[in-house]
């Protein structure tokens, strides 16, 4: 991780390299970054899955998968993510190394050039994507949406936010709704489509053995020849709610789930989200937090207790899943955890090990292609990028002082309660 | 003592089996470059291991012992081992299965001490009425955490419909009820059965060298008496019990589990597992003409999977997913089996099938994690890792016909459905 290399090859558009031989495979990716707005948010998600299943030389998924699994069963895939006000799309193939291929191939090449071909040749029927192939990627986000109700656990955290900011752009859901999902005709997704190309900041990324530069050198290419007009990304952070706000659903299930969200008044790129990404973990973050020593482990409420901080949103939530008569008890125990916070009462082998286990994710987090990629990623929003020994230090400077003042700055904002019939 | 170094040429790979003087089989697989080590050490001791013969005596366990025990292992008269950890910064966890219990780290640091403490708490048992009181609560949540788990239910339902005696067909975590029946003694019994060095396996990946585990086994692990323990399976007939089974919870769209029950008489060779993962992808993966099928008709979306499933005493393929008309999945997937059989598997499919089987499999050998717990389950199947690559990469058309013939008897199966209600 030390030796990334990243350069701008067309406005607003980065490659980044790490050169890394201790890997079977390697992986190229390609995420674009877009304003997040409920009038285009379905758009841009259908367009992610349009795009993955098929593209101009290879006019249908059965062909695309078959191309795919020529290539030692290559992957190619979409996500959609939010940071915070920002939609991020990232489409990524990945494939063994040329040097674990039975029989000479060269992979590394042909996955850049597909990559590139997803992204800038799609199947197009004129000036639109082809309509059986949109219908189908249709149903399946439909699909994608109601799924999302048979795990109880992320459901609930998804409707804590889609409620905790109901007026700001960051409720919107990654998919948008059904409603939404709907309504995205067939000139907008092409239109979706050009727009990206033209607005969005691209951030290439290449990890593997091979020499990045015949990659690198294909997305200039096509990039040069798109007239770039690059949209300006911000998210707006609401610093103190006005009163506490209690929602609560009813469904027929066997525990209740809990969920608090937090104001935290602290978000990227300040300077002080490292000491709230920390005060989070020593809260909420690991098998040696409060939650887990002591709503867990000494009072027996729940199976898991956990916060999260979503530093580019400047939020904090806790989760927790308890017993229906159990939700008062839990709410109150997880507050008085942070409360002892707030008043320092915090020792120092807990900031130690807080400490001590964020450096050893970061570190080996960068074993994996994957988390390498991840790593990257999701500092995209910081303003800057830091190696996990740079961020590990930066945590380690945290002092106790600065914890005790970034837990006086939260406010509770938004209670959510799952409840059975 | 013997340390065997064992080789592959075509992924040039290479790890060390030692069989210890203490019983223990150990299993060092050295990665260079990489920051991190994982350590597990596992016994074939889980969830479907509820009645024994130990010193003669013939005992019956709660369900969800096994995976009691692992929690309650944690915890020694000091304190439990998490806070242990605490000052490694090392990630720990662990996990009960159908067939064994591991216990795990990960640490880019310290690794000396997180061994020791890993073969320090496993080693020493200590359960009290009060601890094991305790615990009720917080399994009692996990319990009903997958209870509201479309995706659990429906496979515990699959695995009711298609046994009817084997234990496979119980919840891994017991019941609320059946957990309340165990005891510290009962818990000592499983404890002394089954975690005996002799049948345990540790294996460590990643930053490490066979003389670094070598040093802390021989200081720690003292030789010791081999036991005798026998686990009975009650009588398995070959038919499944139920052809379909249903239950109503809230989602919003139905999810399925389809099992083919196969010959659960024996375990199976690297081969036929090889053989099985090329059969399935040919199958049912998004290359098929059947998967195509299914996804033209609306029947299926792209969280459709197929995994093998097989332990001591079964062996099933389950197809999995979320479908409007599950019972129509049934019927398409028997047919494309119908199909195959009857019009063979062309040279040119097999080839492709193979290759990304294989490419699949050697993505796998990049994370210290998969090749850890893959090196203790294939341990615990009496099955060795680089035979299944060379197995994958040798196996013929002819062998992949044959193994057609023995399994996926589409007379005998299970749909399992869960659905709104």
């Amino acid at each position: 991780m030390n030796n990334i290399v990243r350069r701008e090859i067309a406005d607003g558009v980065h490659f980044s390299a790490v050169r890394d031989n201790r890997f079977k495979t390697m992986r190229i990716s390609a995420t674009a970054m877009l304003p997040l707005s409920r009038e285009t948010v379905s758009a841009y998600a259908l367009l992610s899955q349009v795009m993955t299943r098929s593209c101009a030389e290879y006019p249908d998924f059965t062909a695309l998968s078959r191309k795919l699994s020529s290539l030692y069963g290559a992957s190619l895939e979409a996500g959609v993510r939010k940071m915070g006000e920002v939609l991020a799309l990232t489409f990524s193939v990945s494939g063994i190394d040329d040097r674990y291929a039975l029989s000479g191939d060269s992979i590394s090449r042909e996955l850049s050039e597909l990559l590139c071909k997803i992204i800038f040749e799609p199947y197009l029927e004129g000036n639109a994507f082809c309509g059986a192939e949109v219908e189908q990627e249709r149903r399946q986000l439909l699909e994608l949406v109601d799924s999302e109700l048979s795990d109880k656990r992320s459901y609930a955290t998804s409707r804590l936010i889609e409620l905790m900011c109901d007026k700001e752009t960051f409720g919107v859901r990654r998919y948008g709704t059904k409603e939404t999902i709907n309504a995205v005709s067939s000139s907008e997704l092409f239109a979706a489509w050009e727009s990206m190309l033209r607005t969005a900041r691209f951030e290439i990324m290449y990890i593997g053995e091979s020499d990045p530069v015949f990659a690198q050198q294909v997305f200039a290419d096509k990039f040069t020849s798109v007239d770039r007009l690059v949209s300006k990304l911000n998210t707006v952070t609401t610093v103190t709610p006005e009163s506490v706000r209690e929602f609560s659903d009813e469904m027929d299930v066997s525990q209740a789930k809990l969920l608090l969200g937090y104001r935290t008044s602290v978000c990227a790129p300040q300077q002080e989200t490292t000491a709230m990404r920390l005060m989070c973990a020593i809260l909420g973050g690991s098998a040696h937090s409060k939650f887990f020593r002591n709503v867990r482990e000494k009072q027996s409420l729940c199976y898991y207790c956990v916060s999260r901080y979503y530093r580019v949103k400047g939020i904090m939530t806790v989760e927790s899943g308890v017993e229906f008569e159990n939700i008062e008890k839990t709410k109150n125990a997880c507050i008085a955890e942070l409360e002892a916070i707030r008043r320092g009462d915090i020792t120092d082998d807990e900031i130690n090990f807080a400490k001590l286990s964020i450096a050893n994710n970061f570190v080996s987090i960068c074993d994996t292609v994957s988390g390498i990629q991840e790593w990257y990623i999701s500092q995209l929003c910081d303003g800057r990028m830091l190696t996990p020994s740079q961020a590990s230090e930066e945590f380690n400077a945290v002092t106790k002082e600065q914890i005790v003042a970034v837990a006086n700055k939260l406010s509770l904002d938004t209670v959510y309660m799952l409840r059975g019939k | 003592m013997q340390i065997k170094e064992i080789y592959s040429q075509v992924l040039k790979e290479k790890y060390y089996e030692i069989d210890h003087t203490s019983g223990l089989k150990i299993f060092v697989w050295p990665k260079e470059g990489y920051n991190s080590t994982y350590g597990i050490f596992g016994t074939p001791f889980g969830s479907i291991y509820n009645h024994f013969t130990f010193n003669g005596e013939e005992v019956r366990v709660p369900d969800g012992i096994a995976h009691y025990l692992e929690h309650k292992l944690f915890e020694s008269e000091e304190g439990d081992a998490f806070s242990l950890y605490a000052s490694t910064g090392a990630n720990a966890n662990a996990y009960t299965s159908f067939d064994k219990t591991c216990y795990l780290f990960s640490c880019t640091s310290n690794f000396r001490r997180c061994l020791e403490i890993l073969l320090g708490f496993v080693s020493c048992p200590y359960f009290t009425a009060e601890t094991v009181l305790k615990e009720q609560g917080i399994i009692g949540q996990e319990i009903k955490m997958y209870d509201d788990s479309a995706d659990w239910r429906v496979m515990f339902n699959a695995l009711c419909g298609m046994y009817k005696n084997h234990p496979v067909k119980v919840d891994i975590a017991g019941t609320v009820e059946s957990i309340a029946d165990i005891t510290a003694e009962k818990l000592y019994t499983c404890y002394n059965a089954y975690y005996n060095l002799h049948n345990m396996a540790l294996t460590v990946v990643g930053k490490v060298t066979p003389e670094e585990v070598l040093e802390i086994c021989d200081n720690q692990l003292k030789p010791c008496e081999k036991v005798s323990v026998d686990t009975h399976f009650p009588e398995e007939p070959y038919e499944v019990c139920k052809h379909y089974v249903e239950q109503k919870l809230p989602v919003e769209i139905p999810v399925f589990n389809l099992g083919f029950k196969g010959d659960g008489g024996r375990r199976l060779s690297e081969k036929e597992i090889a053989c099985n993962d090329i059969l399935l992808f040919l199958l049912a993966s998004s290359v098929s003409p059947m998967y195509r099928e299914l996804m033209d008709k609306g029947l299926i979306n792209s969280g459709f999977s197929y995994e093998q499933f097989e332990g001591p005493g079964y062996f099933s393929i389950i197809f999995s997913g979320e479908s409007r008309d599950p019972a129509q999945v049934e019927t398409v997937i028997k047919q494309y089996i119908t199909k195959l059989r009857s019009e063979g598997i062309s040279e040119e499919d097999f080839e492709n099938a193979r290759k990304a089987t294989y490419g699949d499999a050697v993505s796998s050998l990049n994370s210290v994690d998969t090749i850890a717990n893959l090196t203790e389950d294939f341990f615990f199947s009496r099955r060795n890792v680089f035979a299944y690559f060379d197995a994958v990469a040798e196996v013929t058309l002819e062998d992949i016909t044959g193994q057609l013939e023995k399994i996926l008897d589409t007379e005998n199966t299970t749909l399992s459905v869960v659905k709104g209600g």
